[in-house]
């Protein structure tokens, strides 16, 4: 017997959203499969547009949406207690403490006044607050709120999570912290991620799937896997000394490969993998300090989708 | 080592629905607005007129018994003033079961007018915890995340303001009412004074109706707090001002008719219901062929007055709050979005 695919978890037919003369996203279709799933753009690509349509937060113009297999439009109210949104501004209600926040937005879901105060707490754990859930939320640093939008947005143990610029404005360790704790919800709980971000290294961190959105469309939409599989013939090479050697050696197999500033050596090897690169090194006997297979393919997927799309337009 | 020891578990549990939802929004509302300190002041003052009432009730009551001593005290009162006491205690020992209405009922409207000045003030204090706040935060980009719609949302904030009236106006008259009864000569004065009550909380409920629609469309007005509680005043105070016109000398307006600028006042109009509902007009008919000195007394009334509370405009009232309410519903949908 045939494993049947996954039902989608989020599905657009032609969706459009018109504002007034301006087309924020022009007849997107979709079919996801659950996984964490990383929505790119560069600013005004439509990301926050197709994630606010499909939460019902801004009316449809065209076409239909469904999230989770119900459809948006008619089932909306009763959808969202299965899903988490964590916007990217500040939209805290004000003069709450952190905890009666996440107890409250709990209790919108439909949780009892006990079961909320009790979750909030476990999520308040969670994303790593301390005793500073007993302080009113308008006195948060950036850091802080982030993780707040977060408990709020998974205190009711949604089934998909919307995330739109979780990491903006926090520190490299607390980025660092909140990707892991993205990252876990899929991958260790089974809570599908769309994480909006313009950081294409916090989605090749954690995400599997790609979204790649400009100017209201779909450029693409794949597995990481896949688009790195398309880059597989490129290896990233970082050596402490003899950078010639290597660069001599390559050139001996007739392998382009050039120094970037940085000192990483990059080299197309043209192989599905990094034995070809590993074989090399042995055979000049050269110790790497690190070996980045397919390294920059999300950027340069990025690049190369924009590009396209400009020269179409 | 994991970054934080707490894990992440799934949660199993039946959700409650929609209306204990927007009872959440509700009850939320009502703790914000009542963490401020003159909110509570109004709300005593509310809660004092109440224990006023309940002494009026008693000291009514007491009037029938011969050796208390209220009744003992009305004698060294002024005699036109003993005249209109005995009077009254003569009816109430006559006829209970209209006596006890028609002065409760007029005792309760009085009230009732008394409740509405500070549920007003209540209201302008309560004003920007509705939606003024969560419109200057973006909090309703939140709430539109979360399992209820904007609508869910506006019903819940007005189930706050109806909590509030709760507070300043319901509860006080359901609690006179009760306590007053409760220490009155007889038992009867409870049935008797049934439709007192009944009127008192209809027009409660229907004022609270309208001053919660009318209070969320000022509360959308604007996202600063002070620009919608002094939208709210004003408006109030301005209303005061047009229902004063009928306050002017009566040589100026026994021959001119009701003038229609009254009904821009939200408080006129409340009150044209309030007499409507409690039906004064027929009160004092009764009362005025039962207790002589009553018409003597309202022989002195300014007759715009009396004609307003004997004959109230009821549907030019109910026709200028529900303009007002189309406005602040049309305001609220205006508003009230997640951008």
């Amino acid at each position: 017997m045939t494993p049947t695919a996954p039902t989608p978890v989020l599905e657009a037919a032609r969706l459009t959203k018109r504002y007034g003369r301006v087309t924020a996203l022009d007849a997107v279709d979709l079919q996801v499969r659950p996984g964490a799933i990383g929505l790119l753009g560069p600013n005004g690509a439509g990301k926050t547009t197709l994630m606010k349509c499909l939460l019902q937060l801004q009316p449809i113009t065209d076409g239909h949406a469904r999230l989770l297999g119900r459809d948006v439009a008619r089932e909306g109210r009763e959808l969202r207690k299965l899903v988490g949104f964590a916007p990217e501004q500040d939209c805290h209600i004000p003069r709450m403490v952190g905890c009666e926040y996440v107890t409250y937005c709990a209790q919108l879901c439909g949780l009892t006044f006990q079961a909320a105060r009790q979750r909030a707490h476990e999520m308040l754990d969670f994303v790593g607050m301390g005793q500073e859930r007993y302080r009113e939320i308008g006195t948060y640093s950036t850091g802080m709120k982030q993780r707040v939008k977060l408990a709020q947005a998974i205190v009711h143990d949604p089934q998909i999570v919307f995330l739109d610029e979780p990491t903006n404005g926090l520190d490299p360790k607390g980025r660092v912290q909140i990707l892991e704790l993205v990252h876990t919800l899929w991958r260790e709980h089974g809570i599908s991620v769309v994480l909006s971000s313009h950081l294409l290294h916090d989605v090749d961190q954690i995400c599997d799937q790609i979204i790649i959105i400009a100017q209201g469309r779909v450029l693409v939409h794949d597995t990481l896997e896949n688009l790195k599989a398309r880059r597989r013939g490129t290896a990233e090479v970082v050596l402490a000394h003899r950078q010639n050697d290597f660069l001599t050696a390559c050139q001996r197999r007739q392998w382009p490969c050039d120094a970037s500033p940085n000192g990483r050596l990059r080299v197309d090897h043209g192989g599905t993998d990094v034995t070809p690169v590993l074989e090399l090194l042995r055979e000049i006997q050269l110790v790497p300090l690190e070996i980045v297979p397919s390294p920059n393919v999300l950027e340069e997927t990025f690049l190369h989708a924009l590009e396209t799309s400009h020269a179409t337009a | 080592m994991p970054l934080h020891e707490a894990h992440y578990q799934h949660w199993e549990g039946v959700r409650s629905g929609i209306w204990s939802r927007r009872a959440v929004i509700a009850a939320n509302g009502l703790r914000g607005c009542l963490r401020g300190k003159w909110l509570r002041r109004v709300l005593a003052a509310c809660w004092g007129g109440a224990l006023a009432q309940v002494a009026v009730l008693f000291a009514l009551g007491q009037l029938l018994v011969k050796d208390s001593l209220v009744a003992r005290s009305t004698n060294n009162f002024d005699p036109q003033l003993r005249g209109f006491l005995q009077g009254l205690v003569g009816w109430l020992e006559q006829h209970p079961e209209i006596s006890v209405r028609v002065t409760q009922d007029f005792l309760f409207y009085q009230l009732s007018g008394y409740l509405t000045v500070f549920t007003m003030l209540a209201i302008a204090l309560a004003v920007p915890h509705l939606i003024t706040r969560d419109l200057g935060s973006k909090a309703i980009l939140i709430y539109s995340s979360k399992a209820i719609t904007r609508w869910d949302y506006v019903l819940g904030k007005a189930g706050t303001v109806f909590g509030l009236i709760g507070l300043t106006w319901l509860g006080p008259v359901v609690f006179s009412w009760f306590l007053g009864n409760l220490l009155a000569p007889h038992w009867h004065f409870f049935w008797h004074s049934r439709l007192a009550l009944l009127h008192a909380g209809l027009y409660g409920l229907g004022a609270a109706a309208v001053l919660s629609g009318l209070a969320l469309g000022v509360s959308a007005i604007s996202p600063r707090e002070k620009i919608t509680a002094t939208a709210w005043l004003a408006i109030w105070l301005v209303g005061r001002v047009f229902s004063s016109i009928g306050n002017a000398p009566r040589e100026v307006l026994a021959s001119t008719p009701r003038h229609w600028l009254e009904h821009l006042s939200t408080t006129f109009n409340l009150s044209q219901l309030s007499a409507s509902i409690f039906r004064l007009g027929d009160d004092l008919q009764l009362a005025r062929e039962n207790v002589p000195l009553i018409g003597n007394l309202l022989h002195g009334a300014n007759p715009r007055a009396l004609a307003a509370v004997q004959s109230p405009d009821v549907w030019g009232a109910v026709i200028s709050l529900g303009v007002m309410l189309a406005i602040a519903a049309a305001l609220v949908a205006w508003r009230v979005k997640p951008e």
